[in-house]
């Protein structure tokens, strides 16, 4: 009787005193080390003339102002943004930048065979998990933020400077832009749980990730219930400026800010404890990656 | 027998001839392509619309059918330029998906694994081992796409009769360039960025990207703009033009749009980029990738 009760305090004791310092510090050395690959390596070469994309059509759109009227008039300007960021900077720069970071987190480590050496260093598999995806999910926020913003500006600030100026800091204007930040923040973190697991269970992510493409853009098309089945119609819910998705869109309501985020937020957190779970069982196998 | 005893011989088993060496390149490639399950499902896939477009041809021909059904067919899915315009982008569309899964690896391997020397100290040339890859994409596409094209035109000037071959003879010519132009676009470009991208996944990622990409960047473009000369860098769009103007359905003015301009609102008439600056546009695409595909396949490379 008495070495049921020594157990069970042992055990109560040993679930108070988890090395939750210890874990921390191991996220935090994965987490560097994760962000110069990110960062530095040559694969991010590819992932920089994506962020670049937007700013560049921006750059273009500076120099060649349309004569349209939208154009013409401060308050035009937030549609026009919104255009750019629903078709460009969310459904294609920071989308296949996801796929590109989180697949690569474990799927690239296993194409450079050098996933052995985490697995062999004394850290638990789920702490690789949370230290490669706040890794990714570092990278990605302030790669594609800095676009989103980038962008936001390069479109204000060549054409009224002192009105931008006004608009950004005194105005509206910064609340939409942190709105933006927001939503892309958002998109970072589910489209980064959503490639982290695919790049844990499918040896070629390609396919999932293809029709995961497909599902996102069919969005518009799907009826209310589906439609809540996907990242970017919780991130449409947020947008300040929504955008007309045409003709043949199938209508719903949007879902409210205290819904779509922590939605978004959850189901981050359930896919990463799959993966914890994936990761712990794991068995490297190089053969014909 | 002692080493020193080997003397060199001569090679006296048959040869193969020369003009075909290359063929033996898709022969081991088909057996790996082909122990895959999902590609085989998916091949099977790409047979579907055939056979629901022969279905239908079948159908116009039979009266017994046509009353059965109380529908007019001949009205409702007439077999003109349209309808293999439809097939001919269809089945183009699924052979862009069969060169993602079947293209990045075919050179990437060999680089990867330093395998072009072993290759190229045969009597094989660069161009057999290029041509030998990509004819790889050019057999799998061409079974799905020209190859049940022109058996369905067949099929249909078999049905209608002697006469509707030679009004239509044109249409032939555009099933077989149309998928062929789309194919050899493809077998350039996923073996350049499979030569340039060692890893198998990276690269189909990179392929995915070339097409998706332009393809968003230029919408923004023809909508900012209010142009459409964005197409011009997307892919889908120049071959969607090349496509239309072979099958005889190009249209340069593709609708008008209502615009505003020092508060009047104007009409904006929306001019598609012409034929020639497509096919320039593809030209240029293609000699991109050959170049970059020339640079990284040789025989040796001189790392620093």
């Amino acid at each position: 009787m008495s070495s049921t009760i020594d157990s069970a305090t042992t055990a109560q004791k040993g679930a108070r005193e988890l090395p939750w310092g210890l874990w921390a510090q191991q996220t935090f050395s994965i987490l560097s080390q994760e962000l110069r690959k990110n960062f530095l390596s040559r694969r991010a070469l590819l992932l920089y003339l994506l962020a670049a994309l937007p700013i560049f059509l921006l750059f273009v759109l500076a120099i060649l102002p349309p004569d349209d009227d939208e154009f013409q008039n401060i308050n035009g300007l937030s549609l026009v943004f919104s255009l750019i960021y629903n078709t460009l900077i969310l459904r294609a720069v920071v989308f296949f930048g996801c796929a590109w970071v989180f697949m690569n987190l474990f799927r690239g480590e296993v194409v450079d065979r050098s996933l052995h050496y985490y697995f062999l260093s004394p850290i638990r598999r789920e702490v690789l998990v949370v230290g490669k995806y706040l890794s990714g999910l570092v990278t990605a926020i302030v790669l594609f933020g800095l676009t989103t913003l980038a962008s936001l500006f390069m479109l204000y600030f060549p054409r009224f400077s002192s009105e931008s100026t006004r608009y950004f800091f005194e105005g509206a204007g910064g609340k939409q832009a942190l709105i933006y930040l927001g939503i892309t923040t958002l998109a970072c973190i589910g489209y980064g749980a959503i490639f982290l697991i695919v790049g844990l269970f499918f040896r070629n992510p390609i396919i999932p990730a293809l029709l995961i493409y497909g599902w996102e853009w069919i969005n518009f098309l799907l009826p209310p219930l589906l439609k809540k089945a996907s990242v970017i119609h919780y991130l449409h819910s947020l947008m300040p400026v929504p955008m007309n998705e045409g003709p043949f869109a199938v209508m719903a309501q949007p879902t409210p800010a205290w819904i779509s985020v922590p939605s978004l937020l959850i189901f981050t957190l359930i896919v990463l404890v799959l993966a914890g779970y994936h990761t712990r069982r794991m068995e490297i196998s190089y053969v014909g990656d | 027998m002692a080493v020193y005893e080997h003397g060199y011989k001569p090679y006296t088993g048959s040869l193969t001839p020369e003009w075909s060496r290359f063929l033996i390149l898709p022969r081991h490639a088909f057996r790996d392509v082909f122990r895959s399950k999902f590609f085989i499902a998916f091949f099977a896939l790409c047979f579907l619309y055939p056979l629901v477009a022969a279905i239908l041809i079948y159908l116009h021909h039979n009266v017994n059918a046509i009353a059965l059904m109380k529908l007019d067919l001949r009205e409702l899915v007439p077999i003109n330029a349209s309808f293999f315009h439809a097939f001919v982008t269809s089945q183009c569309s699924l052979g862009f998906f069969l060169t993602v899964l079947i293209g990045p690896p075919l050179i990437s391997r060999d680089l990867a694994n330093n395998a072009l020397p072993l290759y190229l100290s045969r009597p094989f040339t660069r161009k057999e081992y290029v041509v030998g890859k990509m004819s790889v994409i050019l057999i799998l596409v061409s079974l799905i796409t020209w190859i049940p094209g022109l058996l369905l035109f067949l099929l249909q000037a078999y049905l209608e009769g002697a006469g509707w071959l030679g009004q239509n003879l044109r249409l032939a010519g555009a099933i077989f360039l149309a998928s062929l132009v789309w194919i050899v676009v493809l077998a350039v470009m996923s073996l350049a960025v499979s030569a340039w991208l060692k890893w198998r996944v990276v690269a189909s990622g990179a392929l995915l990207a070339i097409f998706f990409i332009p393809s968003a960047f230029g919408e923004i473009v023809n909508a900012l703009f209010r142009t459409r000369l964005g197409h011009l860098i997307s892919l889908g769009a120049i071959m969607n033009s090349l496509w239309r103007g072979l099958f005889g359905l190009f249209q340069r003015q593709t609708g008008q749009i209502e615009g505003m301009r020092n508060g009047r609102i104007i009409e904006i008439t929306m001019l598609e980029p012409p034929l020639w600056a497509s096919w320039l546009a593809l030209a240029l695409i293609c000699g991109l990738c050959v170049l970059l595909l020339m640079r990284k396949v040789r025989a040796y490379e001189v790392v620093k």
